[in-house]
């Protein structure tokens, strides 16, 4: 017998408390005065007795319950002979099918080994001998069940294919635990596979294994260089194809010195190819400028390298591109702040390939112009309002446009009310000399996707704004004042963005200062549907894509894998959330909400390194699956049992609960009040 | 509202017991007991023929002036009464389960008596005792006599156990004349001895009138589980359950204070038990109104 936790033994000191209470205290009871004990009797009362006797199981029954209280907390166990059946062990043979398994030994892939070793592993199963076959990528897949049938075992090990997922031997050791724990039976494990260092968890408690389990490693291949395209930075959306940059990091792993020629492949084109001298061990970078080749809508690129290492699946990098012309965003402006739109182009422009192109119009003009074109509109502190631009404004708002409007002092002495956002103007805020000078932002709305780059304007100084109500508005930021800077209101399919000054810079330092390139390229995407909601189409093979938010019920998601075959049942494209990349290539996603993209799944480069794991931790991870004497006895041999840890927590929680139960009841006894017979009156 | 001073615990609370005995009697009755000799006073009570030897000043002359035959006149006296007030002073008398002690109470008692005697112009005497008489304040109408008998009485402290044998063999010593003789004690004793021991005083003419102190909590304990006592008396100890008191204790003492009254009643002893939670003035009041239906 054994405790787990013997240190909370040392609860039993509690079992002082009761011998305290009812030993030691009641002796120390004081007696109490009384005139006379010439009618008492000096004799033992059959209800003292009683209750004595109460007193003292009351006592045994609490001092027996801190003794099991402390006992379930030392969590005591005994060693057990688990009887054992014929070939006792079940051998586990696990094939890893991971994406570095692709790499070459000769002529035959790692793959091809693993299976034939594992066959061999097989071919040595002793006659009734169960066994199990399961394949290791990131996940890990059971092949069969536990069977004797060397023919069922032997046709699982040819079905395994190859994967471009990566390793995870904590998944397998989690696996084994389980299964140990499942069928109380010692395991024979052989792993089958290239022992990638990467494969390793970051933790080595992870990997740990049962006392029972008993774990052999089948080494597949030897270490060799490996050059890799490790990375590719490419923008997701072409709006200039000129300007468009791609910038690709090829990597060799345990790999000499040498040149790489490197290419950029378009829908199939070989667009540039660039030679690089990759360091050894190191890294190198090759950079394309201009896309000229790329066609509007989705373009399937690839960054190769010609290399004849064995891993030839990772010299290559597929990554998609959208070509898309800028969406526009008219920029309304009555010409009484010339530098506003200076101030606001500049923000706009200040990534190389920008997503929006700024189309500035007099207000008269605007009135008359289609609005519905326009991604967003901006209104800069309009003086006066042409007849029927705010009714064209509404209109567009309510069907789904964005609208960004500063209300400056303009604004503040010719409308009453904010146009469209429509909330009362109630004056302005200025800080004059003699005062604080100038205000301050003291509360921003981080959690807003607006403000998430901003963070703070911290230094800004705003010297007038106009006070505009909030009450239909959510405040995105103040002033230290306490009055709105930046409010939003959802009108219709639409929204409104106001900002309670101006952008000429002639009222507050915002548009020289560094939030405001962030804050106008953030409101503009915000506004213009160019934001954080759009998902990455880059992505690695075992990462998801999101296929609907919810909101679309009913609508049906489409996914077409690399061989341009519908991977998703009807019930999944009704209803799943998101979809696994499970191998390289290029994905068509159509999501539940109807947007179109090509997404490229690539295998997670940390496959490439094909260093394996040290002896030492091979060691480490065989000792932790290390058994007692009787389970070291040897493997494949059966007839003896095997002891292994029986918890008696179970046992002693159940008598704590009747001890616990059987306590009340005799305390509820004897510290039940005596019923007092009805007084009567003394004569 | 004279009421509400007469609650023991609000007596407790006034320092005097001059005071005390001021409150509980002032007010409520005077004059009721009357002397068992007839005196010379102004109520007339019957006529009687002269002997020789007699007083002739209680000649009634005009009777003699209208007969030619001599009367003596007789009247009732009022105020010649020599009262003596027994204090019980036993270390039993110490207990006290509301705050107060049968002592305390037994002391407000005596001097409430000493009180109303002086006002009737009585001749008031107190003797404490426990083992022994520890107090002596011989009766006297002198004047300062009531403050004497109120300083005794202040003065009593509980002592020994009480063995009543002992110091009523000197009482008798002590009360030539008759009276009113006025016990005060919790007679923690069998009732056969007590009467045995207090019949010698009866036997001389007084008038004798018991009052049985006792607490509540010795009439009638409420114990919530099983305790430990101790005799205030002989310091034994003895544990007792709640039970055994709810039951046998009540009976026992219920047959003793029975028994006390049967035979205070048999040698024509007036007997009074007094709860010490009771009001004081209730006992006293029952008392006058007792002896007043009487005589």
């Amino acid at each position: 017998m054994g405790f787990l936790n013997p240190w909370f033994l040392g609860g039993l000191i509690a079992v002082g408390l009761p011998v305290w209470l009812h030993l030691l205290k009641r002796h120390k009871t004081d007696p109490q005065p009384f005139p006379s004990l010439m009618f008492f009797e000096h004799r033992e009362q059959s209800s003292v007795q009683h209750r004595r006797l109460d007193y003292i199981l009351l006592f045994l029954l609490r001092t027996l319950m801190l003794v099991l209280l402390a006992l379930l907390f030392a969590s005591p166990y005994i060693r057990r002979l688990t009887p054992k059946g014929r070939g006792d062990k079940l051998v586990v043979v696990a094939v890893d099918r991971s994406f570095s398994m692709r790499t070459k030994e000769g002529t035959s892939s790692r793959l091809d080994l693993a299976k034939n070793e594992a066959l061999n592993v097989l071919s040595k199963l002793g006659p009734g001998q169960k066994g199990q076959v399961v394949a290791l990528a990131d996940t890990l897949q059971a092949m069969t069940q536990q069977t004797a049938d060397p023919g069922e075992l032997r046709g699982a090990v040819s079905a395994i294919k190859e994967s471009d997922a990566r390793a995870s031997f904590g998944e397998l050791s989690r696996y084994l635990r389980t299964l140990s724990e499942s069928t109380k039976t010692p395991l024979d494990v052989h792993l089958i596979s290239d022992l990638q260092k990467s494969g390793m968890p970051p933790g080595f408690t992870d990997v740990r294994l049962d006392q029972d389990t008993d774990i052999t490693f089948h080494e597949i291949g030897k270490p060799q260089p490996n050059w890799a395209v490790e990375t590719v930075i490419a923008p997701q959306h072409i709006y200039d194809p000129k300007r468009a940059r791609i910038s690709a990091t090829v990597t060799g792993f345990s790999a000499p010195a040498a040149t790489r020629t490197v290419t950029l492949l378009m829908n199939g084109k070989t667009i540039q190819s660039k030679s690089v001298m990759v360091p050894e061990n190191g890294r190198a970078s090759a950079e394309f400028a201009g896309l000229d080749q790329a066609s509007y809508g989705f373009n399937r690129c690839e960054i190769r390298i010609d290399s004849t290492d064995g891993l030839a699946a990772d010299d290559r990098y597929a990554f998609s591109v959208e070509r898309t012309d800028p969406k526009k965003v008219l920029f309304v402006d009555d010409g009484q702040h010339p530098k506003a739109q200076e101030y606001f182009r500049a923000a706009l422009n200040a990534t190389p390939d920008s997503a929006f192109q700024l189309e500035p119009l007099r207000p008269d003009v605007a009135a008359n112009s289609e609005l519905s074109k326009y991604a967003v509109v901006v209104l800069n502190d309009l003086g006066s309002m042409p007849s029927g631009l705010e009714q064209a404004l509404q209109k567009y708002v309510t069907a789904g446009g964005s609208l960004f409007e500063a209300i400056g002092p303009a604004s503040a002495v010719a409308f009453p009310r904010a146009p469209v956002l429509d909330e009362a103007i109630d004056g302005t805020s200025y800080a004059s000399r003699e005062g604080e000078r100038f205000f301050s932002v003291s509360d921003v709305d981080t959690g807003h996707d607006v403000m998430k780059s901003v963070e703070r304007f911290d230094g800004v100084k705003i010297y007038l704004a106009v006070n505009v109500g909030t009450k239909n508005s959510r405040v995105l930021a103040r002033l230290s004042n306490g009055k709105p800077l930046v409010l939003e209101r959802k009108v219709g399919e639409g929204k409104v963005l106001a900002f309670t000054s101006d952008f000429s810079a002639a009222n507050n330092d915002m548009p020289q200062h560094y939030a405001w390139v962030p804050f106008v390229q953030r409101s503009v995407a915000y506004l213009g549907g160019s934001g954080s909601g759009e998902q990455p189409t880059n992505l690695s093979v075992g990462e998801y894509v999101e296929l609907r938010t919810g909101n679309e019920k009913g609508a049906q998601a489409e996914v077409q894998d690399p061989d341009g075959q519908r991977v998703l049942s009807l019930q999944d494209a009704a209803q799943a959330r998101n979809f696994e990349l499970t191998r390289e290539g290029f994905y068509e996603v159509r999501t539940a909400g109807g947007k179109r993209s090509l997404i490229a799944a690539h295998a997670n480069r940390k496959e490439s390194d094909l260093a394996i794991i040290p002896q030492e931790t091979l060691d480490l991870w065989k000792a932790t699956g290390s058994s007692g004497p009787v389970n070291a006895s040897g493997q494949g041999t059966g007839g003896e049992g095997n002891t292994t840890p029986w918890s008696l927590s179970p046992f002693i929680l159940l008598l704590l609960l009747g001890v616990a139960l059987a306590e009340s009841v005799v305390a509820d006894r004897y510290l039940r009040p005596q019923a007092q017979p009805q007084e009567t009156k003394a004569a | 509202m004279l009421q509400r001073f007469l609650d023991p615990s609000v007596l407790a609370g006034i320092s005097g017991l001059d005071l005390v005995a001021k409150t509980v009697v002032d007010g409520f009755i005077s004059g009721l007991h009357r002397s068992p000799d007839f005196g010379f006073s102004q109520e007339f009570a019957e006529y009687r023929a002269y002997n020789p030897g007699d007083d002739l000043r209680h000649v009634d002359w005009n009777v003699f002036a209208r007969s030619e035959k001599m009367f003596l006149k007789r009247y009732r006296g009022e105020t010649n009464c020599q009262v003596s007030v027994l204090l019980d002073a036993s270390r039993s008398m110490k207990y006290g389960s509301r705050g107060m002690e049968k002592m305390e109470y037994a002391k407000f008692l005596a001097a409430s008596i000493c009180y109303l005697a002086h006002l009737q112009r009585d001749a008031a005497g107190l003797i404490v005792f426990d083992s022994e008489v520890r107090q002596f304040v011989p009766p006297s109408t002198r004047q300062g006599q009531i403050m004497r008998l109120l300083h005794g009485i202040d003065q009593a402290q509980t002592g020994a156990e009480t063995v009543l044998e002992k110091p009523f063999a000197h009482l008798v010593d002590y009360l030539r004349r008759r009276g009113v003789v006025v016990a005060i004690s919790d007679f923690w004793e069998n009732p056969e001895t007590v009467l045995k021991t207090v019949g010698p005083l009866r036997s001389r003419g007084n008038e004798l009138i018991l009052f049985h102190v006792l607490d509540p909590q010795e009439i009638q304990p409420k114990l919530r589980g099983p305790v430990l006592l101790e005799d205030l008396e002989s310091g034994a100890k003895m544990e007792v359950s709640p039970d055994y008191v709810t039951h046998e204790y009540k009976g026992k003492m219920s047959a003793h204070l029975e028994d006390m009254k049967s035979r205070a009643a048999g040698a024509n002893i007036d007997y009074f038990l007094v709860d010490t939670s009771r009001p004081l003035d209730e006992a006293l009041r029952q008392y006058l109104a007792i002896r007043a239906g009487r005589l």
